[in-house]
This record gives structure tokens, C-alpha cells and sequence, in this order.
């Protein structure tokens, strides 16, 4: 018995400690040390005394930070709200066509990836460039006889961020759309053949046979969102910028951490207590909530 | 047994020999140097063949000293700096912001003071001064390098083909905008979509109306706010502007601003001196001149804001100090300082430079006889939220019409009262 | 197969159905094409043009700036540097990810989970938060301008993702599979080589598109920790075409270009591969 146990020990061991190694050391470590060091005071980059929850009090209850860091949240909950219901619902029904193997898909299926593989970057200038008054979005509403709806698109505030989110979409729903087609794929056909031999109507089948079955790459595509929306930095840095223009409405809080623990050339010096004290909120927001949709999409799992 | 034994070895040693290889890989290429290095960080990509030039010219006069220079991403500038000298690392010499950029690194104890080193400092002129200075402990952390000004690009061609002339007065110039409008021309090329243009903005047509250096003095210290009629009066002026901006400004960024006008579709743009060189290279057909915003009154000055951009400084914890300073002291030469306006066309800093060489220099030294400093970037940017990003979201939102001058006003005045002293009274 | 969507004997509510699904999808592919042919053409173009006429076709199909960026500007370097260090990082992130992944999936133990979470926990935290600690520890390990130093946290950051998919995927295995080779005589390396890792193939696959393509493209950590010309990435490089007040928008454009193309090749290998191995089924 206690020779089973120790050479289990050790192959798990064996398995996990390079891992386990490489994320201590560069990802908790220095994590660590951020949340250490948001529980100080900071002048400019060095660090003072210990001054406990101050940092956090400032931000969630005085002014500035109050403001910036809820008007920040809602914009974070507006991208998961909109990413989940467009991106991923598109996303399960890219992946459930292609599944259905439809004319074209194997076509389909190569290039919807592609958005991925481009940069940032290279994403937010091609996008910004045709998001501009003379770019290639109004020059086709203009074509197609929508002139009246051509419109500043990242300058205006109730447009700015729905823009954003809507280029985010185009990059990333080949992703689930993948996913969600291999899970689909490992069904096993003899259940789908046999269900359709047994005349089960398309909605059904979908709904009680496959959804159930793929709930736990439903699962993975859900809680990656999640961390996504609550991380989501760079698309906005490229687009809009740093400060969250025009007049915040594009700020979230990755925008808020960064320019608050970093400064900016605008929105001044670093704030480094306060900055990793945001950092520490992301954290305990993405673990409570990533959390929460594991346990209750677990229940919903079926084993096959 | 003895097989997983050795399976677990291998693993340990793969992740080792990774930590460890690492250490011998940078020993091989740090080899020992008979002259001294320097490290010379700057935050101009585009200006990089300029600063080898001069490296090459600062080289061959200091045969014992080599300069290596690493431009960086402006926008990642600050935080690579932060992060390199926090960690004990970091260049020896490199490009310095001003103001509160100037602060963040002085009080953290990363600058060398340089009076002690260049007392010839002293003789720079205040203003330059005041953005190398920390107002914490009135030391000099940086050798002003360059001023900016911001005023108003014209297309002179544009102009003398409808005979237009300078405008004296605001009224004249907003006939100027008609007639140009008129004749088929976008009047005022300036977009909103960038929020440090709309601060660009103020600094070429604010002072006028709202008072100029003496708003700027009597809200330093206190006694006016930013909710002064006069203020609200000058954000409804700009407001008015809006119909002579291109067609839905709000998306048009700083490129498409600067395109409207080198491609001139606009004939005129407020935009900073930094400019000139931009548009020369891109169009060097383009007959530009400059003038300042005119007041209401013509007997009021026509004001132009100013501000320090840039110094150079000096790593406090350097080992290298002696070699570096003797950079610092070429790079704050008057040959030096020539050449930045003879082929970068910035306004050096350094007392005694001969501008006039430069017909573009001269003409901003000209405009600069009424200079006000640029009220956020100079008199706010010293705390979080800086006067700059509030004012940038502040005017979005008065630009969009989302927000009134009065609101906005008000905005920009509660964000910095929240720190700033003279405002808690 | 009987589950697929043809037009061939369909209703014709299904027809239209297919019809539409068919426009709406290539619709899409029409949005996808059309930036990539537009990055690509731009990098023919100048400056001017691109911001005067950034839609029409370039004037001429000078490769002169490809000959710029790639030699003047030393992008081949950086091109073998950002090989190295991607190559590198994957190389490990998939092997102690998906070793970690079979630890924590294959057996039950009483730290289970909470070696699950240490490693979720690494998605969940946005890495450049602790730039400055992350700085101080890879100067201690005096890796400051070595290539390694991204590896590393490149490495970091790959693997807790890797893990959440892989182990997802490698719970679905049965465990019958798993005794089987036991009793032949398997060890548990050799499960995990010969048994595990084959079924989870086309997990591999994705979890290696969807680290190594934010790897390549990551320009944060090498602007950070590689200074010197000889050890820059490709991002990096692309970094010094924005001036603060001038960006090279042709030789950006060219640089991006150049910087997609590997891991289009990339993709292209791994979706025939990834589509080879769902068609094969999951279940052997």
C-alpha cells in the first residue's frame, strides 16, 4: 500500500514540479510582491510605509479613483455582456454549422482562424483606419445607401467602446467557433445517427443531446471570457488610447491599472500603491467569478 | 525505479540549465571594454540618424568613451525607465521629461543633481528651468534641452491666392475661416479624437481668452479657479471653432489633423513647433507659415503657449559618472544646440544659440515676445489626475456635446482640488 | 453522413437556412480577407500614400521596402530572435504544460485542486501588473538582455492556460484506457506519451496556435528586458518605426506583414492537423 502511494507521489511530482516551478517563480513571486506592495504608501517610485487597506480605501471611496473605477467596471461587465452573448453564441453557431459539415466548410474552418494570427497592433491600426470619418465603414454605409448612418465612430462616447468590442469580436470569434466545433466533433456519431433515425427534430437535438455534452468546453470558452473581459487592455491601448477617450467611456479597468501603476505622458505620474491595489481587485474579480461559472456549469456536466 | 530516477534528473536539469545557461550566454557578450560605455536612452525612433551623427562627432573627440543608443517607444518610455532604474539598471544618460514626468524620477532619487557638475546651468532662462526643477527640493535634475510652442500653421499659397492677411483679431481670423470655407477649403484642420490635441487645442487659442499668464499665475497660486467666467468663456469659444473643423471631428486622430493640412485641404492648424520638421519631409512643396492666435482686441497680445519639452539627465546611481557627465556637457553645448535647429528645427534651450539661421526658428522666437506658459502641461502635471487628462476628457466632452463648458469647467476644477493645496482652501 | 447539411434532399426551409448560413460565413471571410490583402499592399505603398489613399492600390510593386526593413533596419535579426524565443517557449509550454495538465488530471489526490488553481491563477493575473518585481527578479538571476528572460516568463504565461485546456480535454478520457496499459505492462510516462497525449492532439494543436501567436506578437517584455540590436524581437523592431510625433506607416506595414507570415505557415501546418484529428474521431 505504502509503496503504491510513494511512487504515485512521485510521478505526480514528476509531472507537475517543472510547471509548477516556472509559474511560482514568475508569476506568483512577483505577484506576491505587487500586493505587497499595494498595501504602501509610494512616493513616486519608492515605496514608504505600511499604511494597510488606505490604497484600497482610496480607490473605491474617494474621488478621483471612485469614479474612474466604477465607470471602468461597467465598461468592463458592458465587454463580458457582449462578448458572451455575441461573440461566444456566434461562435457555438459557427462551430455547430461547421460540425454539419456544410457546403464550404472545410474552407470555412481554415480561414476563420486567421484574424487571430495578426497582432494587435496590426489589428487596431487597420480597424482604426477604416473606422475613421473617411474610412472604409462610412465609405460602405455611403455605397450601400446608409449615408445617414455614417458616424466619428471612436470618437463619439456611446460608440466608442461598442466599436472596440465589435473589432474584438472579429478577432477572436474563430476561436470558439474552433472549440466549440471539436467538442461538437467528439460526440459520438452513433448517438447523432441514432437520434436521427429516431426522427428528433433539429432544435431538440441540439439542445438536449450535444449542449450537454460539450458543457465542459463551454466551460473553458466561459471562464476565458471572463478572464478576457476583465483583462482586456491592449485593443483599447491601440485604438483609443491610454486615458480611456473619449471622456472615459472607453476605460476599463485594464486601461485604469496601467495608467494609474505606470502613469502615462498625459495622465501623469505612476501611482503605485493605488495601481497594484487595482491589480489585486482584477485578481480577486477574475478568480471569484472564474470560480463561480466552474462550479455551476459543473453541475451541469454530463459524463459520457 | 532507477529509470524515473533518472527521468526526474533529466527534468530538474532541462529547468536548471535553463536558469543557469542564461547566466553564461550574457557573460559572453558583456566582455570587459578598454574604454568606457555609456548607455543613452532617448524617446525619439525617428530621430535616431541625428543622435548618431552626433555620437559619431562626441566619439571622435572623447576616444575613450562610446555611446550606445537605445531609442524606445515614446508611449513605453516612462515605464521602461521606471522599471530599469527601480531595478538597479537603466542608462546613464538619456532623455528627461519635464515637470511632473521630471518629478517622478527626481523624488525617487534616480537623478543626479547637476548643478554641482554644470554650474553654467544658472544661466539658463527660468522658464527653461522650471521644467528641469523639482519643486520638492528646488535642485536642477536636467539640462533643458528643447521649448515648444504652440501657435497657428497657415498655408501661406492658400493665402495669397484669396489675398487674405494675417488676422489681427479673433473676428478677422474667423472671416479668414469663411473666406477659406468659401472657397472650398476645410478652415480648421484640428480633429478631437486624440485628447492631448484638444489640450494642443487650448494651448493655441485659450490664452486670449483667458487671460494669459496672469490666469495662469493667479490659479497656480490659488486665487482664481477653473470655474472662472473667463475660462468658461474661452471653452465656449472653442466649442464655436466646431464649425469650421472638418466634417465629424471627433473621430479625426493627430495623423488625419496633420494630413489635412500637408495635403492641404486645410489651410490652417494649431499644432505645436514640432511639427515644421514633420511637414517639411513629408511635403516639401508646402509653403507654411505661422502666427499667433489673435484676442478679441487687436490691442491685446496675441499669445502663444510655451513649454519646456525635454532635458537631458543624468542616472544618480551611474557608475559612470565622470564619462557621462562629459556627455551631458556636449549634448548642452551651443553646437549642439545649433543643430537641433538647424536640422531638427526645435528651439534649443541652450542660452547664447544663434537661431537665426533658421528661418522658421527666428519666426517662433518672434511669436514666442508673448509667450504664456501652457497652463495643464506646465502647472498641473504634478499629481494624478494631472490637469492635462482632465481637461483632454473635460474638452471631448464639451467637443461631442456630451458636456457644457459650464460642466466641463467644473470637471477639470473638482478633479484637481481633490490635491491640489491651494485649491482646498 | 446522414448529420450533414446538404442542399440535396432538404426542405426547402433548410435550403434557405443553408443559404444564409453560407452568406453570413462568407461575409466574414470577406471581412477577414480583405485587411490582410490591405496590410500587405500597404506595405508597397509611401507614407503619403497610405494616409491620403489608404484603400487604393499601391502605384507600383517595389519590394524596396522589404529590402529596407529586412536589411537596413536589421529585421532578419530580429526575425531569427523572435524564432528562437517563440520556438523555445512553446517547446516548453507544451511539454511541462501538458505533463502538468496529465498530473493533475490523471490522478486524485488531496492537493489536486489546489494545484489546478496555483496554475489558473497565472491567467487570471495580467503579468505586466508586476513588471517592476519581475524586473528586480530577472536581474537577480542576471538575465537582463538575454533571450532567456522572455522565455522564461513567456513560458510563465503560457502555461496556465495550456493547462485549463489540456486538462479539460484529458479529463474526458476514459480510465479504462488507462488500466488496459497498465496491465500490459505500461509505465505512467509511457500512458502519458503513447496513450494521452495522441487523443488530446487536437487540443495540442489549439492551445499551440493560441500561445504561440500573443508570443511572437508580444511586444511589452522584450521592449522591457532585451536592449541590445543583437537579442531584439520582431515587435521590437516594429516598435521604432512610431516616432513620438511620426510613425513609418510603410515600413510598419511592411514589417507587420512580414511579422504574420510564420504563423499563417504555422496555421496552415496545425489545422491540418488539428482537422485530421477530429475527423479521426476522439474516441479510438
Amino acid at each position: 500500500m505504502h509503496r503504491i502511494q510513494r511512487s504515485k507521489a512521485r510521478w505526480i511530482a514528476f509531472f507537475i514540479t517543472p510547471g509548477l516551478l516556472v509559474v511560482g517563480l514568475f508569476i506568483l513571486l512577483p505577484l506576491f510582491m505587487s500586493l505587497y506592495n499595494s498595501l504602501f504608501s509610494w512616493r513616486q517610485l519608492i515605496r514608504l510605509h505600511f499604511v494597510g487597506l488606505d490604497n484600497f480605501k482610496r480607490l473605491l471611496f474617494t474621488f478621483p479613483y471612485q469614479q474612474r473605477f466604477f465607470n471602468a467596471m461597467k465598461n468592463n461587465l458592458y465587454w463580458f455582456l457582449s462578448t458572451t452573448l455575441i461573440q461566444n453564441s456566434l461562435g457555438l453557431l459557427f462551430g455547430y454549422l461547421l460540425s454539419r459539415n456544410l457546403p464550404g466548410a472545410q474552407f470555412f474552418k481554415r480561414v476563420f482562424f486567421i484574424p487571430v494570427l495578426f497582432s494587435i497592433v496590426a489589428v487596431g491600426f487597420l480597424w482604426g483606419m477604416y473606422l475613421k470619418p473617411s474610412g472604409l465603414v462610412n465609405s460602405f454605409l455611403k455605397l450601400v445607401g446608409l449615408a445617414s448612418l455614417q458616424r466619428p465612430w471612436l470618437g463619439l462616447e456611446h460608440l466608442a467602446t461598442p466599436s472596440i468590442i465589435l473589432v474584438n469580436i472579429w478577432r477572436w470569434v474563430g476561436f470558439p467557433s474552433l472549440v466549440f466545433l471539436a467538442a461538437i466533433d467528439s460526440v459520438p456519431q452513433e448517438c447523432l445517427e441514432a437520434a436521427y433515425l429516431e426522427g428528433v427534430g433539429e432544435w431538440k437535438l441540439f439542445w438536449k443531446i450535444i449542449f450537454p455534452l460539450i458543457i465542459p468546453s463551454i466551460t473553458i470558452i466561459m471562464v476565458l471570457t471572463i478572464i478576457g473581459s476583465l483583462n482586456v487592455f491592449e485593443q483599447i491601448y491601440t485604438m483609443t488610447g491610454l486615458d480611456g477617450a473619449p471622456n472615459y467611456s472607453t476605460d476599463t479597468i485594464g486601461t485604469l491599472f496601467y495608467r494609474t501603476a505606470f502613469g502615462s505622458i498625459d495622465a501623469g505620474s505612476p501611482e503605485i500603491g493605488i495601481g497594484s491595489a487595482i491589480g489585486l481587485v482584477i485578481y480577486l474579480l477574475t478568480f471569484a467569478t472564474s470560480l463561480l461559472s466552474v462550479f455551476v456549469t459543473k453541475r451541469k456536466e454530463v459524463q459520457l | 525505479m532507477k529509470k524515473h530516477m533518472l527521468l526526474i534528473l533529466l527534468v530538474a536539469l532541462f529547468t536548471a540549465s535553463m536558469l543557469f545557461a542564461a547566466g553564461a550566454q550574457e557573460a559572453q557578450t558583456t566582455q570587459a571594454k578598454a574604454k568606457t560605455t555609456l548607455e543613452f536612452w532617448t524617446w525619439r525612433p525617428e530621430d535616431i540618424d541625428f543622435y548618431a551623427k552626433q555620437i559619431a562627432l562626441f566619439e571622435a573627440a572623447n576616444p575613450d568613451i562610446k555611446v550606445v543608443q537605445t531609442a524606445l517607444k515614446n508611449t513605453e518610455y516612462n515605464t521602461i525607465l521606471a522599471s530599469s532604474l527601480s531595478g538597479g539598471a537603466g542608462p546613464d544618460v538619456f532623455q528627461g521629461r519635464a515637470y511632473g514626468g521630471l518629478v517622478t524620477f527626481a523624488d525617487s532619487g534616480f537623478l543626479e543633481p547637476l548643478e554641482g557638475w554644470m554650474p553654467e546651468l544658472k544661466n539658463y532662462s527660468a522658464n527653461a528651468l522650471l521644467g528641469a526643477t523639482s519643486p520638492t527640493d528646488g535642485k536642477i535634475y536636467g539640462s533643458p534641452a528643447v521649448s515648444q510652442t504652440v501657435f497657428m500653421y497657415y498655408n501661406m499659397d492658400v493665402y495669397k491666392k484669396l489675398g487674405l492677411s494675417i488676422p489681427k483679431t479673433w473676428n478677422e481670423m474667423i472671416s479668414n475661416f469663411e473666406a477659406v470655407k468659401k472657397a472650398g477649403y476645410i478652415p480648421l484642420g484640428n480633429g478631437a479624437k486624440d485628447g492631448w490635441c484638444l489640450e494642443t487645442l487650448l494651448g493655441g487659442m485659450g490664452a486670449g481668452f483667458y487671460g494669459g499668464s496672469d490666469f495662469y499665475n493667479a490659479v497656480v497660486a490659488g486665487t482664481k479657479t477653473f470655474e472662472d467666467p473667463a475660462f468658461i468663456r474661452m471653452i465656449e469659444q472653442m466649442k464655436s471653432l466646431t464649425k469650421y473643423m472638418p466634417d465629424m471631428f471627433m473621430g479625426i486622430s493627430y495623423e488625419d489633423m496633420r494630413a489635412n493640412f500637408i495635403n492641404e485641404m486645410s489651410p490652417h492648424l494649431i499644432a505645436g513647433s514640432y511639427e515644421a520638421a514633420f511637414f517639411k519631409s513629408q511635403n516639401p512643396k508646402l509653403n507654411f507659415g505661422i502666427f499667433a492666435v489673435p484676442s478679441e482686441k487687436a490691442t491685446d497680445p496675441a499669445y502663444v503657449s510655451v513649454y519646456a519639452d525635454m532635458n537631458f539627465a543624468m542616472n544618480a546611481h551611474s557608475a559612470k559618472k565622470d564619462a557621462a557627465i562629459k556627455f551631458l556637457k556636449f549634448l548642452s553645448s551651443k553646437d549642439f544646440g545649433k543643430s537641433m535647429v538647424t536640422e531638427m528645427q526645435m528651439v534649443s534651450a541652450v542660452p547664447g544659440v544663434d537661431a537665426s539661421a533658421d528661418p522658421f526658428i527666428s519666426r517662433v522666437l518672434e511669436l514666442q515676445k508673448n509667450a504664456t506658459p501652457y497652463l495643464f502641461l506646465v502647472g498641473f502635471r504634478y499629481e494624478q489626475p494631472t490637469g492635462s487628462s482632465l481637461w483632454q476628457a473635460a474638452a471631448q466632452g464639451v467637443m461631442a456635446g456630451t458636456l457644457t463648458a459650464k460642466q466641463a469647467a467644473k470637471q477639470v476644477q473638482d478633479g484637481i482640488a481633490s490635491y491640489y493645496k491651494p485649491f482646498k482652501k | 453522413m446522414i448529420t450533414d447539411l446538404r442542399y440535396r434532399g432538404a426542405s426547402t426551409g433548410k435550403r434557405v437556412f443553408i443559404t444564409l448560413s453560407i452568406a453570413v460565413m462568407a461575409g466574414y471571410v470577406l471581412l477577414i480577407l480583405y485587411p490582410l490583402m490591405n496590410m500587405v499592399l500597404s506595405s508597397f505603398k509611401t507614407n503619403r500614400a497610405i494616409i491620403s489613399t489608404p484603400f487604393a492600390l499601391p502605384e507600383t510593386f517595389s519590394f524596396a521596402t522589404f529590402k529596407t526593413v529586412w536589411v537596413d533596419k536589421g529585421f532578419s535579426h530580429y526575425f531569427a530572435n523572435s524564432l528562437f524565443v517563440t520556438t523555445i517557449s512553446m517547446t516548453f509550454v507544451l511539454l511541462f504544460g501538458s505533463m502538468a495538465s496529465y498530473g493533475i488530471s490523471r490522478y486524485i489526490y488531496r492537493g489536486n485542486t489546489l494545484v489546478y488553481m496555483l496554475f489558473l491563477s497565472g491567467i487570471m493575473l495580467p503579468l505586466k501588473a508586476a513588471i517592476i518585481p519581475l524586473f528586480l527578479l530577472i536581474k537577480t538571476l542576471g538575465l537582463i538582455n538575454s533571450r532567456w528572460s522572455v522565455i522564461l516568463i513567456f513560458l510563465a504565461m503560457g502555461l496556465p492556460s495550456t493547462v485549463f485546456i489540456l486538462a479539460g480535454f484529458m479529463k474526458t478520457i476514459p480510465l479504462e484506457l488507462e488500466y488496459a496499459a497498465k496491465i500490459d505492462g505500461c509505465n505512467d510516462f509511457m500512458i502519458y506519451r503513447k496513450i494521452v497525449m495522441p487523443m488530446v492532439a487536437p487540443a495540442m494543436a489549439l492551445v499551440t496556435i493560441y500561445n504561440a501567436v500573443p508570443i511572437w506578437n508580444d511586444f511589452f517584455f522584450p521592449l522591457v528586458f532585451l536592449q541590445s540590436n543583437s537579442v531584439k524581437t520582431l515587435p521590437v523592431g516594429l516598435s521604432t518605426f512610431f516616432g513620438q510625433h511620426s510613425t513609418n506607416w510603410s515600413l510598419l506595414f511592411t514589417g507587420l506583414s512580414i511579422a504574420i507570415l510564420p504563423m499563417l505557415i504555422l496555421y496552415l501546418f496545425m489545422s491540418k492537423y488539428f482537422i485530421k484529428g477530429m475527423t479521426a474521431g476522439a474516441v479510438k
